[in-house]
């Protein structure tokens, strides 16, 4: 061997140990002829213990895992039998026990007679980029299942013809269409019909322009009904950057505008009801005065006829402010009861369209109102307008208590010879025994937007007409609310 | 046998009226427009009855009330109102220990003969 030789192989034999990849040769017989650092630091083994033993073993005799280089062996099989390269990845394990991926190049070596002479393996360990993608994987798992606990969201694309090409994450929970139903159909399946006619257009025009574009309507759902949303399109671009298609972002509004339809109505029931008591006071007290003089000065003797009439107009137009005042009143609950012979049945039946199509009307497609009254049902002194708000208060909490729908069933009947009762029942969401404790407490609520003085005022008003009122509750069942009221008797009414 | 009642209102016009209504049903009226000075009044006098408006600047009626009847618990107080009729305030003047309640909502006939049941059922009491 010349010295020149001899510096080139030590010059090549430094760039192989110095080399951050696993290089081996092995021969036709599997053993190894040539190893570099990087393998003999991975496999903790110094040089002379690697050459001229089998592959196979080399690998594996630190831990006694065959399986993890059945890949390998079947790939060097796989060069040698049919002298061609492979490329491959595969995982090997260190002198610690930790596992590595490594991307192998295996290439069969030809000797001059164009025999196979060996292989030659080339390793790069690639355990850093699995360890990132199998990251990303988890981000991309992550996201799939943030989107989908959200289900207030629904994302959808549609084709430049209209047509909806894409339907995932919420989308089924939120319009009720199974994913197979529903793509490729036009659009208008999810948006109503005016709206793909006039409005689409205009939308997707504005999206073009401004590459997104986010605006408030209505979607439909599988049943027909429909719902409130925050809808934001956006453009779909292929990697060329040519248009085909649009992405929807729907996010449901519904239980928000239920929010907001409640706290409007309880802030404009409060400020009422402050503004009310405010005036009635401020007016009572110089209607007080302009209508206690007028009578004290009609005791005094001798008085004109003229006077006498003037005072007693005075008088009179004083006392209709008064009385003006406690009509006003009366919204604000603050009336001493004026009895008068009421049929409860009535009373009821006034209440539920006022109910249904003006107070809640986002709740009355769901909830079925059964009704079975007693005909006969003898009649109660009471004051009409005290007991309408405490059915409308016991209807409404029916109805929030069923905001997935179910039935109010409300009952009437003759108790016995003193009372008749009046059951609302719902099947709703009911009530903790927790809660139950402090039913009827003044402010005591667990709605976000309740004012928690609607059943102690049903309680006070019952309380007001001798009656009773009782609840029983059983979470997830429902709730039933019965209240007994003492009826007149026969005798009474006709004596009256 | 003539009553003295104190009348307690921040409002002249009502406090007067009261004043010449009670006058003419022989009361010994006098009449104040705060809870302090009614407190004042009653501390230096006895009174049968107080008239006592719930809505008043300083002390409000309710407290005026209490203090009254740590004070002298035999007078008869008799809460007065512009507000009508309102169930916690009736509840609340009840518990601290209040004859009645008159609104000035009501008729002046029904606000003298109420006032009249009241300091009647109060002296039947003692």
């Amino acid at each position: 061997m010349s010295k020149q030789r001899q510096i080139k192989e030590n010059f090549i034999a430094s760039i192989i140990d110095s080399a951050d990849s696993i290089m081996v040769y092995i021969d036709s017989a599997g053993l190894v002829i040539l190893s570099n650092k990087k393998i003999e630091e991975m496999i903790g083994s110094s040089r002379s213990e690697i050459l001229g033993k089998h592959w196979f073993d080399v690998f594996s005799q630190k831990f006694d895992k065959p399986m993890k280089y059945q890949m390998l062996k079947a790939m060097i099989d796989d060069s040698m039998k049919y002298r061609r390269p492979n490329n491959f990845q595969s995982a090997m394990l260190d002198c610690q026990g930790s596992e590595h991926f490594i991307s192998w190049n295996i290439t069969p070596i030809f000797n001059e007679s164009k025999n196979l002479d060996g292989v030659f393996l080339l390793g790069n360990d690639v355990t850093l980029f699995k360890e990132r993608e199998a990251s990303f994987k988890n981000i991309d798992d992550t996201l799939k299942n943030i989107f989908s606990s959200i289900k207030e969201y629904a994302l959808y694309a549609i084709n430049l013809d209209g047509n909806i090409t894409y339907y995932g994450m919420g989308s089924e929970f939120l319009f009720g269409w199974p994913k197979d139903k529903i793509i490729f159909k036009p659009v208008s399946v999810l948006h109503n019909y005016d709206d793909v006619a006039y409005k689409l257009p205009f939308i997707l025009e504005q999206t073009r322009k401004h590459g997104q574009y986010e605006l408030e309507t209505f979607l439909i759902k599988k049943d027909g009904q429909s719902f409130p949303v925050i809808l934001t399109v956006s453009q779909l671009l292929d990697t060329g950057g040519n248009l085909t298609g649009f992405i929807f972002m729907a996010k449901d509004m519904t239980e928000r505008k239920k929010m907001e339809y409640q706290i409007f109505q309880s802030e404009k029931l409060a400020a009422v009801g402050q503004l009310v008591a405010g005036i009635a006071h401020e007016i009572n007290n110089p209607v007080f005065v302009i209508s206690g003089r007028a009578q004290l000065l009609l005791s005094k003797k001798p008085l004109s006829k003229s006077l006498k009439s003037d005072l007693q107009a005075i008088n009179n137009q004083a006392d209709r402010i008064r009385k003006l005042v406690d009509r006003f009143l009366s919204f604000t609950r603050k009336m001493p009861p004026k009895p008068e012979l009421l049929d409860i049945n009535k009373v009821i039946n006034n209440v539920l369209p006022f109910l249904v199509y003006h107070k809640l009307p986002e709740y009355s497609h769901h909830v079925k109102i059964k009704k079975s009254f007693d005909k006969k049902l003898p009649h109660i002194l009471g004051d009409q307008h005290q007991l309408q708000e405490v059915f409308i208060n016991l209807f409404i909490n029916a109805y929030q208590a069923m905001h997935k729908g179910g039935f109010l069933t409300i009952k009437t009947e003759k108790l016995d010879d003193q009372f008749i009762g009046i059951c609302i029942s719902d099947t709703g969401s009911g009530i903790s025994e927790q809660n139950m404790k402090n039913i009827f407490m003044p402010f005591f609520t667990t709605k976000r937007a309740g004012t928690g003085l609607g059943l102690s005022i049903c309680y006070n008003i019952i309380k007001g007409h001798n009656g009773t009122i009782d609840i029983e509750s059983e979470l997830g069942k429902g709730t039933v609310f019965t209240i007994k009221l003492p009826f007149v008797k026969k005798e009474r009414k006709n004596g009256k | 046998m003539a009553n003295k009642v104190l009348v307690v209102d921040d409002e002249a016009p009502v406090a007067e009226l009261f004043n010449d209504l009670l006058v003419k049903e022989n009361c010994i009226v006098k009449s104040v427009g705060t809870g302090e000075d009614a407190l004042k009044a009653i501390k230096e006098e006895d009174f049968d009855v107080v008239l006592l408006d719930i809505k008043l600047p300083g002390i409000s009626g309710l407290e005026a009330l209490k203090y009254i009847k740590d004070l002298k618990p035999n007078t008869t107080v008799i809460m007065i109102t512009g507000f009508g009729y309102d169930e916690e305030l009736i509840a609340k003047s009840k518990e601290y220990g209040c004859a009645g309640y008159i609104g000035k909502n009501m008729p002046i006939s029904q606000i003298m003969s109420s006032f009249k049941l009241f300091t009647k059922a109060a002296k039947d009491k003692k």
